[in-house]
């Protein structure tokens, strides 16, 4: 199998994971039946002010972006290029549902025009960037359940090239409007997903160059050319290969004394158990239950596992659904 | 992040002019051009939006699969691209709306098919804008990593740069970029509930101008980091480029065109180009009011009295919105393969404020340096310069 290799360093600055409890950086309990919860609450308590205009998916960009930028002193910030880097799956579709609604309903007649504005695609990068005084770079990146891992590897290229400081990579998805249409929309069904909750979330790394100081490292995200079985690779001799190679030959300061070693198995992974026995070795670190079925699980993952695991080698695996596999390694102090 | 040349080895186009960039670049150059009318797809419910919309004897679905089909099929021609070469390739698709039509057309066929019935609110469907791009990748066989941009009116513009900048840093050796948009509800009375639609017709530039109309339209640019084998009769590439978010408004870039001048200023300097040696600008020129008048004092700050032919084919074709920077760089080098740069469209009367007319007769296309300028929803706005070498 051909790998897109993308073997770096970029220092994780800060991290913060949000997901369907709204709390920030905190795990929760929640239930499916209570999706969606009202954000308001969250977007006073992170933003210090409501969003009156915006929808649940600006909102929970803006909060949960907050939440990781909070984590670091505003001087680091300051002077900085710094670019965003939004993933998302599924996108503001509870901006775009209400409108769209609204046209087939009058029958061509006028939605209010705010209510479009907002339904564009990168309206919520947009938000954010007022919010946090940023322009230059700023992406709003959508390819599915692999947009995250698309974001990051993106994000360093810009950061390699100088053209930003810091990078705010991060992962949105938010629930609309029904569970079975949710699940539909993912692809995510019996035979190619994770028997669990739907969920959503808005988790961010502030990213930066190696020689920054912050609590983790992004060392590798490699992109498979051709499909596998996600349940039978984890468990495969070849994955166990693709990660001593990266600790060999891409591993960070921070990965190489770690003393844990990770296993992230992101949704399209239906039972990783075995996998945490099996080749490489690997303890199992479950986070989906936190934060349930959504396009950009793996952000949510990857960030509470960077705040929760410290001395800890992470490796994230996911695919897409026609089999494409995604890793991204990184690594704790 | 654009540092060094970019070779552009192949393109491909389905515009309202044609299925092909080259039958559009001719028609365009002929003038052969059809003013936006009312639409006649099944799927679209309000009747008196005029739009550029592409014949098709088919459903909605069917068009959008044959409109990114045969432009990519055109590229991928022209560049003699091998299926090795094509699997290797990075895949960078710059949509907004993906494939949410699906929604649009199952919803209005639902109710076709049950008149006397009252049925749900629409549903949506589609997985999001990467769903495009997975089956693009599936359907050609391309295996590299893939990106989905999508970025409302920039969304291929900048995918385009962005790939451009992997190429340059050797992160990837080829690039397919794509940009897809069809006709759709959403867009048509979202820019019309936020009067930006004309209803009579586009007229970019001009002192009457009232607004833009949608155009639909796919196209593929195929970059890679080596001149080789293409069909082209001539040698292009991407010079430099430069892609930029402002936070100020929504859904204007400002009236005083200071970003549309830095942006483009930065997009020469990139490119290594001085102002002078630009033979032409292929312009944004939506025809509505504030991003013409920013488009317009941007230019005019920069190349001052000695402005270059500006072009804006959005009288032509319609404002492709994220399809537009892949549909018109693709329009526009099959016009330099004929040898002649097309002329605007839907322009009578310079607007004092800008102080300008667009270019409104056909001029020969040399060999040189071209400015292109997108700017969209969200402070977006990209530039590039593309050499004829």
């Amino acid at each position: 199998m051909t790998l897109h290799k993308n073997h770096f360093s970029m220092t994780v600055i800060a991290a913060s994971f949000l997901g369907p409890s709204l709390t920030p950086n905190e795990d929760m309990p929640w239930r499916e039946d209570d999706l969606p919860q009202d954000c308001d609450e969250l977007v006073q308590k992170t933003l210090g002010q409501p969003m009156r205009r915006a929808g649940r998916f600006i909102k929970m960009v803006c909060s949960g972006a907050a939440a990781c930028l909070q984590k670091v002193p505003a001087e680091l910030l300051a002077g900085k290029k710094t670019g965003i880097f939004l993933a998302t799956g599924l996108g503001n579709g509870d901006e775009i549902l209400p409108f769209i609604t609204q046209v087939f309903l009058h029958d061509g007649g006028f939605p209010r025009p705010n209510q479009f504005a907002n339904s564009v695609s990168n309206a919520a990068a947009f938000f954010l960037a007022r919010q946090c005084g940023i322009k230059g770079v700023i992406l709003t990146l959508s390819d599915e359940e692999l947009s995250f891992e698309s974001a990051l590897w993106l994000a360093e290229s810009y950061l390699a090239a100088g053209d930003i400081d810091l990078a705010l990579v991060g992962g949105c998805d938010v629930y609309t409007p029904t569970v079975d249409e949710y699940r539909d929309r993912m692809n995510a069904h019996a035979d190619n997903a994770r028997a669990l909750p739907i969920g959503e979330g808005s988790s961010w790394l502030l990213l930066g160059a190696p020689e920054m100081d912050g609590p983790g490292e992004i060392f590798a995200v490699e992109i498979g050319s051709d499909a596998v079985r996600p349940d039978a690779y984890i468990q495969s001799a070849a994955f166990a290969e693709q990660l001593s190679g990266l600790l060999e030959t891409a591993a960070g300061p921070l990965a190489r004394r770690a003393q844990n070693r990770l296993l992230l198995p992101g949704f399209r992974v239906r039972d990783a158990r075995e996998a945490a026995g099996g080749p490489g070795l690997l303890a199992l670190h479950d986070y989906l239950p936190h934060c349930g079925i959504h396009p950009t699980a793996a952000a949510f993952g990857l960030a509470r596992a960077l705040v929760q695991a410290p001395s800890s080698v992470l490796f994230h695996f996911n695919s897409s659904a026609t089999g494409k596999p995604a890793l991204v390694a990184a690594a704790t102090k | 992040m654009s540092r060094g040349a970019v070779h552009i080895r192949g393109w491909g186009a389905v515009s309202t002019l044609g299925w092909s960039a080259a039958e559009s670049a001719r028609n365009l150059i002929s003038g052969l051009v059809h003013e936006a009318a009312i639409c006649s797809s099944a799927h679209l419910i309000h009747r008196n939006f005029k739009a550029f919309e592409i014949d098709f004897d088919g459903n909605p679905m069917e068009k959008s699969f044959a409109m990114i089909d045969a432009a990519v099929s055109e590229a991928i021609e022209r560049a003699q691209l091998s299926q090795e070469e094509i699997a290797e390739s990075c895949l960078l698709v710059g949509t907004t709306g993906g494939l949410f039509i699906r929604n649009e057309f199952e919803f209005t066929e639902s109710a076709r098919q049950n008149p006397d019935k009252e049925l749900p609110p629409i549903s949506c469907r589609n997985r999001g804008p990467g769903e495009v791009t997975q089956m693009i990748a599936n359907k050609f066989g391309i295996s590299g990593m893939t990106f989905t941009l999508s970025m409302a009116c920039v969304s291929s513009s900048h995918a385009l740069v962005a790939a451009a900048g992997l190429l340059q840093q050797k992160k990837i050796r080829r690039a397919i970029v794509v940009g897809f948009e069809p006709l759709l509800n959403m867009t048509l009375h979202g820019f019309a509930s936020l009067l930006l639609y004309d209803s009579d017709r586009c007229r970019p530039f001009c002192n009457m101008r009232s607004g833009m109309q949608i155009g639909e339209g796919a196209a593929c640019i195929i970059l890679d980091e080596k001149a080789a084998k293409t069909t082209a009769e001539n040698q292009y590439t991407l010079a430099g480029g430069y892609l930029f978010n402002d936070n100020s408004s929504l859904t204007s870039a400002g009236t005083d065109g200071e970003m549309v001048k830095t942006v483009v200023q930065e997009a020469l300097r990139r490119a290594d180009i001085a102002p002078e040696s630009i033979v032409a600008v292929k312009a944004h020129g939506t025809g509505t009011r504030d991003n013409d008048l920013s488009e317009g004092r941007g230019l005019a700050k920069v190349f001052g009295a000695k402005m270059p032919p500006v072009v804006s084919l959005k009288g032509a074709v319609g404002h492709g919105l994220g399809a537009a920077g892949a549909v018109e760089t693709a329009l526009w080098l099959s016009c330099l393969e004929e040898g002649e740069m097309p002329r605007t469209f839907g322009f009578s009367e310079i607007d004092p404020e800008i102080g300008f007319a667009p270019s409104v007769e056909n001029r020969s296309a040399p060999a040189g340096a071209y400015l292109f300028t997108f700017f969209g929803f969200g402070g977006t706005c990209t530039s590039y310069v593309i050499n004829k070498e």
